[in-house]
């Protein structure tokens, strides 16, 4: 099926520069250019064998190894519930700083389910959808600071006056009922292998 | 009091009645604390006297950033994350997480904990439903539904303590298998408990779904067609109870569900039109039937055996992806993991069908009353742990 889908995209849409990732374990995806991601989600969703008439999910995930600038990769998955199909359709965007966040085309206009999804994935990744009607964050309060889903993220100090994570409240292991040495004998006899 | 008739009419008639009763639109907020709206969602709703022009649905009040934790824990310490997120259908919950996984590994599950799963799956889907219906019926006003549905809903919480040691947030099914092994004598009571709740559920719809009260309060409102499902992604009992015959369990089986026959429950808008409220009430009321088809079927087919097939004490999946979705009862729920082949996972996104039902508010909301408002959010039937995440 991945083949088709990548002949069928590349032939649509030959700017996407579509490639297969096939999988032995786990689920065979499909990376295109991030510029043409608004084209490609069209042409499978009005494609007549496929119909990927639902957009189930947009996740970001920060790929950042050490030493190097990293990426950030999205993936749209969609699915058929006509013709009963799901593809994961990726593509890699920079990781951009805090004011200038990578940008993508918004899916709002194709599927009403992207409005929300797109607005969950720019409060916890950081991605600009550019063509979004309504980008606010949605999980997070509206004045929060920084993604929590990037690799490099760090909590705020501060947020509306109150001190976040204050070490008198962290539940850190030594302070856990106040008993040092238990928590250190648990970790050393864990039974789950930790 | 008295009531002065002529005072209406004057207020009613062409003269001046544009000077003296003015419109306005008045914002009212519902929620976060708020008993119509099952947790903590906060509703903001733009009135123009009892109709609603505009609601604009305001979640994260329960947000923990399940997915951040879960890039910090290893893959068995992430199943007590995922209990939390529906935690009335914990059970569903931990089911698709760990199949996930196991999918990645290659892990064999023996056939006892398979039909264990599924039996628990299937009773948790009952109770989650139950759940529905006591609730749904405290949001139209009627108490005592209420207390019927948790009657039934303890024996399957107490089944549930007895296997795991939990009522609510189990860590009850684990990679590889289930934690515990069922005894005769608790299959002996479920098969007592099905027979039990076929009649009960019968008596539930003609003391409530039947009642003239309810189906006006249900049928017509927060009419949901199966184009407005697709463009938001809805599924489960909405999907269904809009007409079309969609279901995870049946179409892309997982786990032993090819093997058991049941049927799929779609709408026919038999009291109004297809894809209301009470369509979506009746859906999940004969799914409970179609879970105790199930559970009798475990019953009969359950054999000797282990419940936890080979895992090694570290678990490493290799390199690799997958996106696997199941049938909860609130609809579909995905887990889309990467594994680096590393202890821990490198990232847990979870596709919640919550989440995308909350989101269909605003484009239902505008010209119901607001306590058909009520009535549909409650036919929605979300849980906020699982919107919030």
């Amino acid at each position: 099926m991945h083949e088709e889908l990548v002949q069928i995209i590349n032939g649509a849409v030959p700017e996407a520069k579509a490639q297969l990732n096939s999988a032995e374990i786990g689920d065979s995806s499909i990376t295109v250019d991030s510029s043409a991601i608004y084209k490609v989600c069209e042409t499978l969703k009005n494609n007549d064998k496929f119909n990927f008439n639902v957009l189930q999910v947009i996740s970001g995930t920060d790929f950042l190894p050490e030493g190097e600038e990293g990426y950030l990769e999205l993936a749209y998955i969609l699915a058929s519930f006509t013709k009963n199909h799901e593809v994961i359709i990726k593509t890699k965007l920079s990781r951009g700083s805090d004011d200038n966040l990578p940008k993508i085309d918004s899916l709002c206009k194709l599927w009403s389910a992207a409005n929300w999804l797109e607005r969950e994935t720019y409060d916890m990744i950081g991605v600009d959808f550019v063509g979004h009607p309504d980008l606010r964050r949605i999980l997070t309060s509206s004045n929060w600071e920084g993604h929590p889903l990037r690799r490099d993220y760090v909590v705020q100090e501060i947020f509306n006056g109150m001190v976040v994570n204050p070490p008198e409240k962290m539940n850190l292991e030594d302070q856990q009922f106040g008993v040092k040495t238990n928590a250190d004998s648990l970790s050393n006899k864990n039974p789950m292998g930790i | 009091m008295t009531f002065d008739l002529s005072e209406e009419e004057k207020i009613e008639s062409p003269q001046g009645s544009e000077e003296n009763i003015k419109s306005e639109i008045l914002t009212v907020n519902m929620g976060p604390q708020h008993p119509a709206t099952h947790g903590v969602l906060r509703v903001e709703i733009k009135t123009d006297s009892e109709i609603v022009t505009e609601a604009i649905s305001h979640i994260g009040y329960l947000h923990r950033c399940f997915e951040k934790h879960a890039e910090n824990i290893d893959y068995r310490g992430v199943i007590p994350f995922v209990d939390r997120m529906d935690y009335v259908a914990a059970m569903n919950m931990e089911h698709g997480y760990v199949m996930a996984v196991e999918k990645l590994l290659g892990t064999e599950v023996p056939r006892r904990a398979e039909y264990i799963r599924v039996l628990v799956a299937e009773l948790q889907r009952i109770a989650s439903h139950l759940m529905f219906f006591g609730t749904y019926s405290i949001d139209l006003g009627a108490f005592t539904p209420f207390l019927y549905a948790f009657q039934e809903r303890e024996f399957i919480l107490r089944i549930f303590e007895e296997l795991s040691g939990a009522r609510l947030l189990y860590n009850y099914i684990w990679i590889g298998g289930v934690w515990n092994d069922i005894t005769d004598g608790q299959l002996k009571r479920l098969s007592g408990f099905c027979d039990k709740m076929e009649r009960e559920i019968d008596k539930y719809h003609n003391l409530v779904g039947l009642n003239k009260i309810f189906v006006e309060r249900t049928a017509r409102v927060g009419v949901m067609d199966e184009d407005l499902c697709y463009d938001y992604g809805l599924t489960g009992p909405i999907l269904r109870g809009s007409g079309v015959k969609w279901d995870l369990r049946k179409d892309r089986p997982y786990s032993i569900y090819s093997e058991f026959d049941f049927d799929i429950p779609v709408g026919t808008g038999e009291h109004g039109v297809l894809g209301d409220c009470w369509d979506r009430y009746w859906v999940r009321m004969r799914e409970m039937l179609e879970s105790i088809k199930i559970i009798r079927q475990v019953l009969e087919g359950i054999e000797a055996g282990p419940v936890m097939g080979k895992v090694s004490k570290i678990i490493k999946p290799p390199k690799s992806e997958i996106y696997l979705r199941t049938e909860c009862p609130r609809g579909e729920l995905g887990y889309y993991l990467i594994a680096d082949g590393g202890k821990v996972p490198y990232r847990v996104k979870v596709k919640s069908s919550c989440f995308t039902h909350v989101s269909v508010l605003s484009a239902v909301a505008p010209g119901l009353m607001i306590a058909d408002l009520v009535a549909t959010i409650g036919s929605i039937d979300i849980v906020l742990g699982e919107v919030d995440r």
